[in-house]
Order: structure tokens, then C-alpha cells, then sequence
């Protein structure tokens, strides 16, 4: 049993610090032949989240894309241990699959991999349960802002003014009336150890926080935007470079709230006008210049309390003829 | 009672193009049902749509094994699955291809009516959706429904959904092709390809859903075993590499959704073909211009 023990532990503690995308081991534990969608920004960040935590740890997602895509029985793209149960129970699974091992005598890293949908709305109280308890495990919220694997349903996480199969485009109302949820600091009120939002366009911040989630002890929280081609009407190829802009945007903002202390990760030099962003998807196509200008003062109250800085005028303009809408409304991807 | 069956892949349009069909054959007096089938894989992905076209209210519901017809949206499907599986010897086949019918190995011997659905698509809605396009082509194999009733209907489908404008260049998208298409016999010496599969009796099947890593009759299961799913075949468009250009900043590493972008030691990347989905992410992240994409399945 001792053998057992030397051999699950010590390796972990001595790899290096990754500081930044270089550092990232070479070795793939989520594989290729999964059947994600081209360009799927939910495969960049599961893959390299999967490269980082290395072969000592324990998947669980619940019912999502990833669960689709990775794992169609009897094939599997994790190399790693996985399993999977129900939608609700992320937060309650992860809790109990991390003290099975520590009751084995294993230290493993045991990591939950949720969606928006199975972490905002469906997931919160089990979410909520394993932050209270202060579980020793690290949950990955992979945000692409609406129920996606079903065929793109409305979620907490749907910002403004966006188009889902459960927020059409009618006469009176267009898209989702709500903003969205401010799930992050739901999460921190909890005093969780370690909590942070992450770009896969940023891939040095991304690198350091999931460094950090590796190494705290505690619940630790990482909220992932991940771009959804199909879902968000954009182009596959589009995918970073949407993320990017919703940095740049104020859409998203990077911070992380590490022992209790708030700390802003990384600061746009300027404040890019969220048409730019919004012009890039399908989903906000039909948005009236009164939306578009209700979400850029949303941004800008959200500007102002993350960096302190207030943006007078909303900076709607933007320059016309930039064209890279895809022609396509069908809601089951066209197929 | 005519039978069609639509081979494509998610995001051509081939449940559109079977519904849009069945909606010609009912404008011109027939009774029509269009359905299609597709698994858990996503965009990119091989997917099957059926339509059925009878003189007399239509009762079957199944699947379509044997059908009249078949329209292939995309030529390489012929390779990774069994297309012309069923088809009658007196079928006829419609598909999209850059070649003449006689360079076609489909595998049975039939009419057929080959056009290149993907340039037409280009050049007319601007974006590779092939499905009204091969629907032109369809117009040109058969006679039951006839090529205006084809247009009328794509007006009515795509105008009514996508907006005016939608209908009109997808009916000059199935008008081009029409013209364009070339009608001959394909030849059938191609083994029809089947996927291995384990397929296990109910007895076989391990408990919970629990897998270790083994191998069963030739066939991977459990961790891992995803490799065995050549994705590279969804492909349009294929990166190039000018390693001359590359800085080694690993951006397309990292960004790579499939992976397939394998990290050498010293830093210079290689790519993995038979995974990559083209998706382009890797061209587009690039500060150097290392990476483009050229149109077609292809490896360097």
C-alpha cells in the first residue's frame, strides 16, 4: 500500500512552474479523433487545461458538448481517468471522486468539467455545495453562453441582445432581453481559495492561472470563454480572434480572486467599441443600434468597476464595410 | 414511389436540400417526406438525409436502403463510407465533383450527373453550401420534377427563412449548376468500405460504462482509443506550413482545437493530416504568416 502511495504523489510536486506557453508539456492526455466542430474554442481549452494537469488526474463532465465529443462509447479521447453522470451534479461528483482517492491513500488532481448551462443554471447548487465545503478540486466552467449541445437554448450565461432558438428574433422583442450572469462573483463570495476567468486567446495568462489552480489547495474555479462556431454563427477560423476581442471589448474581463484578494490579470490599452465583437457573429446580427448601444453601457459599468476607469461616451462608431457574417440561421448548424 | 437518399456533411445543407426537394415534388402534384439522420458528431461530420417522392400517400417511415436515387454533396465521403451501398442497378447518382462521371468510381455502374457543386457554391452564395447547387444537378438526372419547380421551391425555403436575397442566389446557385452539369455513367470497381466497428451481443457488454483500455477484434476501446477516428476527411481547406517564416512562438499549438499541430523539440511543428478539420484557427493566430490554407484535402 506504501508503494502505492511514493508512487502517486512525489512525481507531481517536483514538475516545474509554467510560467508561460512554452512551459506546457508536449504530451496530449485529451487525443485527437474527437469530434468537436472545427474550430471549437471548448477543444483548445480542454486540451491544453488537459496537457497542463498532466496523467495524474481524474476527469468528470456532465451532460455537454464535451461529453459528446470526447467519450462516445466505447471510444474515448481522454487518456486520463473519466467518467460521467448527470447534468446537475458536477460539483457533488468531483467532491466525492476526491475523497474516494484520498480515502485510497491517492493524491490525484480531480477536475470537473462543466458547461455554462450545467454551471449557471443547472449545476449552481451542487457548485455551490462543494465551494461551501471547501472540496480539494478544481472546477473548469467552459462558457460558450448557451446550451449548445442540445441546439443552442437560451442560458444564465447568454449575454445581452444574442440570438438563441429560445431568444428569436421577433417583431417586438430580439434576442435575449437579460444580461449576463455574473457568475464569477457569485463564486468568489463563496472565499474560495482560488478563482479566475480565462481567454484562449490570452495563452500566457491562461497558462499561469491554471499553473496556480494546479498547485492552491481548496476549491479552485476556472471560467473559461470558449467560442462555439455553430452556436455563435461565426467562422471556424474566427475562433481566438473573437476571444481576443471580447478581452478587448470589456466583454470579458481577466481577473482572478486569489486568497481573497482581487487582482486584475490583464488591462486592454484601449477600450475596443463591442460592435467590433458583436460584427463578428451571426448571433448578434439583428441587433438595433439602441441594443448595441444598452450592452456598450453595460460594458462600460463593467469597465468602470473592474478598472476604475469611466468611459464617458459609449464608442458605438465604428468603421462600415467590414463584412465577416456568415449567411446562415439554420438552427440545426445547416446540416 | 422514387426514393433519395442525400449523403453529406453537417453544415453543407443536405436535410435542406432533401426538404426542399420534397417541397418541388409536392408543388408538382406528388405526395413527398424528407427526414434526415445524423449521430453525436457535429459540423463536418458525415450525415445521411432521405426523401420520398410517391404518386400515392406515403406510409413507410424508415430509412432509405435501396434508394432510386443518390446526391452526394461531398466526393470524399466515397471514401470513409459505404455511399452507393443498396443502390438499384437502374439508379442514377448525382454528385459533387470536379470530375467527369466516367473518372467517378462509385463503386456500381449507374447515370450520373457530376458537377462542381463547391465552385458554383462559391461563386454564387459565396460560402461552400453545396445543397441548391446539386439540387440543379439533380434537375438534369431525372424527370418526375422538373427544374422550375426545384427553383420555385428553393425561393419559397430560403426566401421564407434567410430573406429574399438568400432565395435569389441559391436558386442562381441550382440554375448554374444545372448548366454546368455533366451526365454520364460512373464506373464500379471500388469495394464499398465499412467501418470496423465492435458492435458487441448484450452479454459482452462490460457493466456500467467503465472501459479499460483493450483491444477487441482489431478495434480500440476505451481511454485513448479516439485516435481511430481519422477526423481529417471533414476537411475543405488544408494548412501549409513555410517553415522558413515559422518564429516557433507555438501560438498554433496551442490553439489547435484538434492537436494534430504536433510540438517538435526544438520548437518547430509538424502536422498531424489525418486529424486536421481545417478549421484555419492556426493561419489566423499566426504573427508571421507561417500558415495558409489552400482549398482541397491535402498534406505537405
Amino acid at each position: 500500500m506504501h508503494m502505492a502511495r511514493s508512487e502517486g504523489g512525489d512525481g507531481m510536486n517536483e514538475t516545474k512552474q509554467m510560467k508561460s506557453i512554452r512551459d506546457i508539456p508536449r504530451d496530449d492526455y485529451f487525443v485527437r479523433g474527437h469530434g468537436a466542430c472545427p474550430g471549437c474554442g471548448v477543444a483548445i481549452a480542454v486540451k491544453n487545461i488537459a496537457r497542463m494537469l498532466g496523467p495524474n488526474t481524474t476527469v468528470y463532465v456532465p451532460a455537454s458538448c464535451l461529453v459528446v465529443f470526447s467519450a462516445l462509447y466505447p471510444t474515448c479521447a481522454w487518456k486520463v481517468p473519466y467518467f460521467y453522470t448527470a447534468f446537475e451534479n458536477t460539483g457533488a461528483v468531483i467532491a466525492g471522486i476526491k475523497a474516494a482517492y484520498k480515502r485510497r491513500g491517492k493524491d490525484t488532481v480531480v477536475v470537473g468539467m462543466a458547461g455554462d448551462g450545467g454551471t449557471f443554471d443547472i449545476g449552481l447548487q451542487a457548485l455551490s455545495g462543494a465551494a461551501d465545503r471547501n472540496d480539494d478540486v478544481i472546477y473548469v466552467c467552459l462558457d460558450n453562453e448557451a446550451y449548445m449541445n442540445t441546439g443552442i437554448q437560451r442560458s444564465g450565461a447568454t449575454p445581452f441582445g444574442a440570438w438563441t432558438t429560445t431568444s428569436p428574433i421577433g417583431k417586438k422583442i430580439q434576442g435575449k432581453r437579460e444580461f449576463k450572469k455574473d457568475l464569477d462573483a457569485i463564486v468568489a463570495a463563496h472565499g474560495i481559495p482560488y478563482m479566475a476567468t480565462l481567454s484562449i486567446a490570452h495563452f500566457n495568462d491562461f497558462v499561469r492561472k491554471v499553473q496556480r489552480a494546479k498547485e492552491v489547495k481548496g476549491f479552485r474555479f476556472l471560467h473559461v470563454l470558449t467560442p462555439c462556431v455553430p452556436g455563435w454563427r461565426s467562422e471556424a477560423a474566427k475562433s481566438v480572434t473573437i476571444a481576443k476581442l471580447a478581452v478587448e471589448t470589456g466583454m470579458w474581463t481577466l481577473y482572478e480572486v486569489d486568497q481573497g484578494e482581487e487582482k486584475l490579470t490583464y488591462k486592454p490599452k484601449t477600450m475596443v467599441p463591442v460592435k467590433e465583437y458583436l460584427q463578428l457573429q451571426g448571433r448578434f446580427r439583428h441587433m438595433s443600434e439602441e441594443d448595441i448601444t444598452t450592452l456598450q453601457n453595460w460594458v462600460c459599468k463593467k469597465w468602470k468597476e473592474h478598472f476604475y476607469e469611466e468611459i464617458p461616451v459609449p464608442p458605438c462608431e465604428l468603421e462600415k464595410g467590414k463584412k465577416d457574417l456568415i449567411v446562415d440561421e439554420d438552427p440545426l448548424h445547416g446540416v | 414511389m422514387y426514393e433519395i437518399r442525400f449523403h453529406g456533411r453537417g453544415g453543407q445543407g443536405a436535410v435542406m436540400a432533401a426538404q426542399a426537394l420534397a417541397e418541388a415534388a409536392v408543388l408538382e402534384g406528388y405526395y413527398a417526406q424528407a427526414f434526415p439522420y445524423f449521430g453525436a458528431e457535429r459540423r463536418g461530420a458525415p450525415v445521411r438525409a432521405f426523401a420520398r417522392i410517391d404518386e400515392t400517400k406515403i406510409s413507410l417511415k424508415s430509412q432509405i436502403y435501396e434508394p432510386d436515387i443518390l446526391v452526394i454533396l461531398d466526393e470524399s465521403l466515397l471514401e470513409i463510407e459505404p455511399v452507393a451501398e443498396g443502390l438499384k442497378s437502374e439508379g442514377s447518382a448525382v454528385i459533387n465533383s470536379e470530375k467527369k462521371p466516367e473518372e467517378i468510381d462509385l463503386g456500381v455502374e449507374v447515370q450520373c450527373a457530376a458537377v462542381d457543386a463547391t465552385t458554383v457554391a462559391l461563386e454564387t452564395i459565396k460560402a461552400p453550401i453545396v445543397n441548391t447547387s446539386i439540387l440543379g444537378a439533380f434537375a438534369k438526372i431525372q424527370d418526375f420534377v422538373p427544374l422550375e419547380s426545384i427553383l420555385n421551391a428553393i425561393m419559397n425555403r430560403f426566401g421564407e427563412k434567410l430573406g429574399h436575397q438568400a432565395g435569389v442566389m441559391n436558386t442562381s446557385a441550382a440554375k448554374l449548376a444545372y448548366d454546368r452539369a455533366v451526365v454520364g455513367r460512373t464506373r464500379g470497381t471500388r469495394e464499398l468500405v465499412r467501418k470496423k466497428e465492435w458492435l458487441p451481443p448484450w452479454n459482452e457488454i462490460p457493466p456500467g460504462t467503465a472501459l479499460a483500455p483493450v483491444n477487441v477484434g482489431g478495434v480500440d476501446i476505451g481511454p485513448g482509443s479516439a485516435w481511430q477516428n481519422f477526423t481529417g476527411t471533414w476537411r475543405t481547406s488544408s494548412p501549409r506550413y513555410i517553415k522558413e517564416k515559422c518564429i516557433r512562438c507555438l501560438r498554433c499549438w496551442f490553439s489547435c482545437p484538434e492537436g494534430c499541430i504536433e510540438r517538435q523539440d526544438d520548437d518547430y511543428e509538424k502536422w498531424d493530416y489525418r486529424y486536421c478539420k481545417g478549421c484555419g484557427i492556426c493561419a489566423e493566430v499566426c504573427p508571421v504568416q507561417a500558415i495558409e490554407m489552400v482549398r482541397g484535402v491535402m498534406e505537405w
